[in-house]
């Protein structure tokens, strides 16, 4: 298995008897009460086969495996395939962040594959496969079942109370020739949605489908949403937690997803002074896999965004009392990449990758600015009167513990 | 047990206070509903008649599995009507050999363990009439065909999850398959190992363990058992497993017989020839010293085309194919080496090693309950606690003494030979290859009431089985493996039963046989030979003896004798050809086969019984 190192956070955990089960019940019956209009409304096929459905969706799809594999980040993900050339949308994840990108197809290939284009505003990632030996710029000969994307997008969204399909490798239960995981649902709703990811923002503003399934499981980012036709409704996205209530969203990003988004630029007026002024940049999903698969695609860059924390190093410093604080090393937490790289207590942090360190501030924003986790930092102290260069491995930062959720107020 | 019924009280009364404003929207649905009925498309009926006849005919055989006292630990289902219902052994592992089980009638009925399969996390139990002079047949379901199952299909999940149901009614949930033939990895000491199991989104949750998931006929296909579960704590994430029936159907004959089974390795580790490659190729990586798989012929970097009758292409499809059998089970295997294919039957070899033997420490089972409960019913004297007895290798060896009285009660049907305690003479043919002449055995007593074996195949062959511990004697006609050794057994085992086996006489569950084609000619695949038998295990001296007895009519279609278990292959006896011998029936054609060669056919013409 991949995933050894996060066997305690991933394994598979035996049904027993539970601590507490009001929060969930109470969940459950909320929405046998919402989900009980559509129903009536809409009559359904109940018994609709889904079997071949599965089978032809699988073979659109792709399992996908990339960088991570540590700290709670997934090495597996999702993909749908785009064109019969072997296009494949994804997530934006960390997956990503790897020359050993590689896919399996539903027939059990193995193949790698190579980022063409990222767009963080919309979560999205195309990549391709690229056959040994030949230039990403070459025809694959693969001719691969697929989705036509640009007709996807044409479509209506799907609306509330539709039956709707996921199909990923939640868990990374499937590997090689195995099938995706199929699950039905609802779209519970059409709406924008305020998330988090664990603990940071999440990237994406736009609309998205949220639905009644588990779908949005480890691995299972990148998944396909269809319909019961088995065209393509969306993306299946990041884990992430609703910051309001503290659960856990089960969404999928449009393929019509859109988002505005609104910076300030410094422009010359007509006397040549700088002045402020406000534009607004459309991003869409459409535009994105249009260019994006041609290799066209600019991501789009936002010079405010807010910093990042970066990698997690694990250095712990001398009280920063001054402007400029010489970086000296306090401690380094115990079994942090610092630790397991070999960084001392006195060491005088001086440069980092080449760059001249003469503070812990510049230090922490050089960090901030620069890294994030999985990346490799070559960090020069000088210790006693030498320079000892040392490299290590970032990682990422533990999420800090969330409250534990409030129980439900008992409705009046 | 008071903090227990407050919880669940508490909860009722939230459930109420939901369900008030819930009822309000119904009624307000159902008068506008009256004014203009809604049209329902038929195929909505249809399925929703399909469903409520699938719940209403399996209902009454679901099972809640409680401690004795009646808390509830897990699920589980009636398969018969004398009471054998399926659970997860995970499920029983708190509760010990005797529980309880609560049926949806509302009645708690004693329950006692019956075998276990601790590998593949199912229990089998038997529940105890209530009025044991005139028992009424439980309610049961049917088993279905879980090969048949397909990613897509609707399912039907009940049990009773979160011990809900304090009057034993089951939660019935409903959803789709989300994949077949899924593996997931054993949990602690290689226990809990699902191997070519079923995931389903239809939601299960804590308690729903050891409970059936049904298709939409109503069928058994799997038990319900476990799922993936990370960030957002124990209960349904989308992502369950059941155990697949095909697979609890190998097991069951053995979990019947009250064994503790086990599951097998092939004897060789199998992997992929190169991971990176685009297409997987399944190699032998290593094969272990003395494993039959060796002693088949199988090699290092032989290629492993098909095991059991399937295609193998990735390492967790090997895993979920050997999952599935029991040990000592001999299974097809076809390699290809130099692109010759060659098919065998290999004998699967154990997979618990004696240390993991203790009990499993697994991550999570179900903790017995904190609270007070009362004192247990039924202390060691009761009626079910004399249906419990221990044995090292056995869950439950009341069962095993059962089952093999029951299989040697059919048995002696055909021939009740313990008269004939004289000497036996069988006379006849022999061919050999290209040699044929004539054949006589006979069995007689020698001067200190020793038995002793002659047996004349052209060459005269003289066994005194008893002296003659020395192995290779033992082993003689050069060969054979050790025919004389084995008509030697023969005639103990008809003669003397149980009496006769003083190291082990014991029901060995079931397991295939493959009784090679009468013509001699090689087979064109050796799955068509499979007859299912059920097995008696004897020991006798260091002896061991295997017999199979055919389940379509309890006839003994073969045997093997083994002179040396680790490290030997078996003398195989097959018998058939079956006719009347003074009041008896015996075989008339006997295939001695040893190292998957024909050593020689025996047509015997006449038998000479004698009594003392």
């Amino acid at each position: 298995m991949l995933v050894g190192t996060l066997e305690s956070e991933t394994g598979n955990v035996k049904l027993e008897p539970p601590e507490t089960t009001m929060n969930m019940r109470y969940g459950t019956w909320i929405l046998a009460v919402i989900l009980a209009v559509p129903f009536n409304a809409a009559p359904a096929q109940a018994a609709d086969p889904f079997n071949e459905l599965a089978k032809k969706t699988n073979q659109k799809m792709v399992k996908v495996f990339g960088a991570g594999g540590f700290s709670r980040l997934n090495n597996f993900g999702t993909g749908i395939i785009i064109s019969p050339d072997g296009h494949i949308l994804t997530v934006a994840s960390q997956l990503l962040d790897t020359s050993e990108l590689v896919v399996h197809l539903y027939d059990g290939q193995r193949l790698k594959a190579q980022v063409l284009a990222v767009e963080p505003e919309l979560d999205a990632a195309i990549i391709k496969i690229r056959i040994e030996g030949k230039k990403i710029e070459e025809p694959t000969g693969l001719n691969l079942d697929y989705f036509d994307f640009a007709e996807a997008a044409k479509r209506p969204h799907a609306e509330t109370g539709d039956w709707v399909l996921a199909l990923s490798n939640t868990f990374e239960i499937a590997l090689r020739d195995e099938s995706l995981s199929l699950q039905r649902g609802v779209v519970m709703a059409y709406a924008k949605l305020a998330g988090r990811r664990g603990v940071f923002e999440f990237p994406y503003t736009g609309e998205v489908y949220i639905v009644d399934a588990i779908t949005n499981n480890p691995g299972a980012a990148g998944g396909a949403l269809i319909n019961r036709k088995g065209e393509l409704l969306g993306v299946i996205g990041r884990e992430i937690k609703n910051s309001l209530s503290d659960t856990w969203m089960n969404y999928a990003i449009p393929v019509s997803a859109k988002v505005d988004i609104k910076e300030t630029v410094k422009v010359k007026d007509k006397d040549g002074k700088e002045v402020d002024e406000e534009k607004t940049i459309t991003v869409t999903m459409p535009d994105f896999v249009a260019k994006g698969m041609k290799g066209e695609y600019r991501t789009v860059t936002r010079p405010k965004t807010a910093l990042g924390e970066g990698g997690y190093h694990g250095i712990i410093f001398v009280p920063n009392i001054l402007e400029r604080t010489p970086a000296y090393i306090e401690d380094v937490v115990p079994g942090s990449p610092a630790a397991k790289a070999g960084l001392r207590p006195d060491d005088l942090v001086s440069f980092v990758d080449g760059e001249p360190i003469g503070s812990i501030n510049l230090f922490n924003t050089w960090i901030k600015k620069n890294t994030r986790t999985g990346q490799m930092l070559r960090v020069e102290v000088r210790r006693g009167e030498a320079l000892q260069t040392i490299e290590l491995t970032l990682g990422a930062h533990t999420a800090k513990p969330t409250p534990p959720p409030q129980p439900t107020p008992q409705p009046k | 047990m008071t903090r227990f019924v407050f919880r669940a009280f508490a909860r009722v009364r939230l459930l109420l206070a939901i369900a008030v404003p819930a009822s309000l929207v119904a009624a307000v649905a159902f008068s506008s509903a009256t004014a203009a009925p809604i049209d329902v498309d038929k195929s909505v009926i249809e399925a929703q008649d399909q469903r409520i006849t699938a719940i209403k005919k399996v209902f009454p055989a679901v099972v809640a599995v409680c401690m004795q006292g009646g808390q509830g630990v897990g699920s589980g289902v009636l398969i018969s009507p004398d009471g054998y219902a399926l659970t997860n052994f995970h499920v029983v592992q708190p509760t010990g050999p005797l529980m309880q089980a609560g049926l949806a009638d509302g009645v708690l009925y004693d329950a006692v363990l019956v075998g276990t399969d601790k590998v593949g996390d199912v229990s089998l139990i038997k529940l105890l009439p209530k009025d044991k002079a005139n028992p009424k047949p439980f309610p049961f379901v049917a088993l279905g065909d879980s090969d048949k199952v397909r990613t897509g299909d609707w399912s039907l999940a009940m049990g009773n999850p979160f011990s809900l149901a304090m009057d034993f009614t089951p939660t019935v949930t409903y959803g789709i398959i989300s994949g077949t033939n899924r593996y997931q990895p054993p949990e602690g000491k290689g226990l809990l190992e699902y191997t070519d199991c079923i995931q389903i989104e239809t939601s299960i949750n804590p308690g729903n363990s050891g409970g059936p998931l049904f298709n939409m006929q109503g069928e058994l296909i799997g038990i319900n058992g476990r799922g993936s579960f990370e960030k957002r704590g124990r209960v349904n994430s989308g992502v369950g497993y059941a155990i697949s029936i095909n697979q609890i159907k190998n097991f069951l004959g053995h979990m019947r017989a009250g064994i503790d089974t086990d599951h097998a390795t092939l004897g060789a580790s199998i992997g992929t020839a190169n991971e990176d490659a685009p297409l997987t190729q399944m190699v032998v990586k290593q094969v272990l010293d003395g494993s039959d798989a060796e002693r088949r012929g199988i090699q290092e970097g032989d290629q492993l085309l098909n095991f059991a009758g399937r295609v193998v292409t990735s390492t967790n499809q090997y895993k979920n194919i050997l999952g599935i059998f029991p040990k000592e089970w001999r299974i097809p295997v076809t390699t290809r080496r130099n692109n010759e294919r060659h098919e065998t039957l290999v004998r699967l070899m154990g997979n618990i090693a004696t240390e993991k033997e203790t009990q499993p420490k697994v991550d999570a089972p179900p903790p017995p309950p904190k609270a007070k409960l009362p004192a247990p019913k039924g202390g060691g004297d009761s009626e079910v606690a004399k249906l419990y007895v221990p044995k090292k290798g056995y869950a439950n060896w009341y069962f095993n003494e059962l089952e093999r009285d029951k299989l040697l009660g059919e048995v002696k049907k055909q021939g009740d030979f313990t008269s004939f305690t004289g000497a036996w003479v069988a006379e006849g043919k022999y061919e050999m290859g290209e040699r044929k002449g004539d054949f006589r055995f006979e069995l007689t007593e020698g001067k200190d009431a020793d038995p002793i074996v002659n047996l004349k195949l052209n060459i005269e062959h003289k066994l005194a089985p008893l002296k003659d511990t020395d192995r290779r004697l033992q082993a003689e006609p050069i060969g054979s493996g050790g025919l004389m050794l084995a008509l030697y057994q023969w005639h103990r085992f008809l003669t003397k039963g149980a009496k006769g086996f003083e190291g082990l006489f014991a029901h060995g569950g079931t397991e295939p046989f493959y009784p090679y084609p009468v013509d001699g000619k090689n087979p064109k695949s050796l799955a068509d030979l499979r007859t299912d038998c059920a097995v008696l295990k004897t020991k006798h001296g260091s002896t061991e003896s295997k017999w199979f007895f055919s389940e379509k009519d309890h006839s003994l279609v073969g045997f093997e004798t083994f002179t040396d278990k680790e490290r030997e292959d078996p003398c195989e006896v097959f018998l058939s050809d079956y006719k009347a011998v003074d009041g008896t029936k015996l075989p008339h054609r006997i295939e001695v086969r040893f190292k998957d060669k024909r050593y020689a056919v025996l047509s015997v013409s006449k038998y000479t019984l004698g009594k003392k």
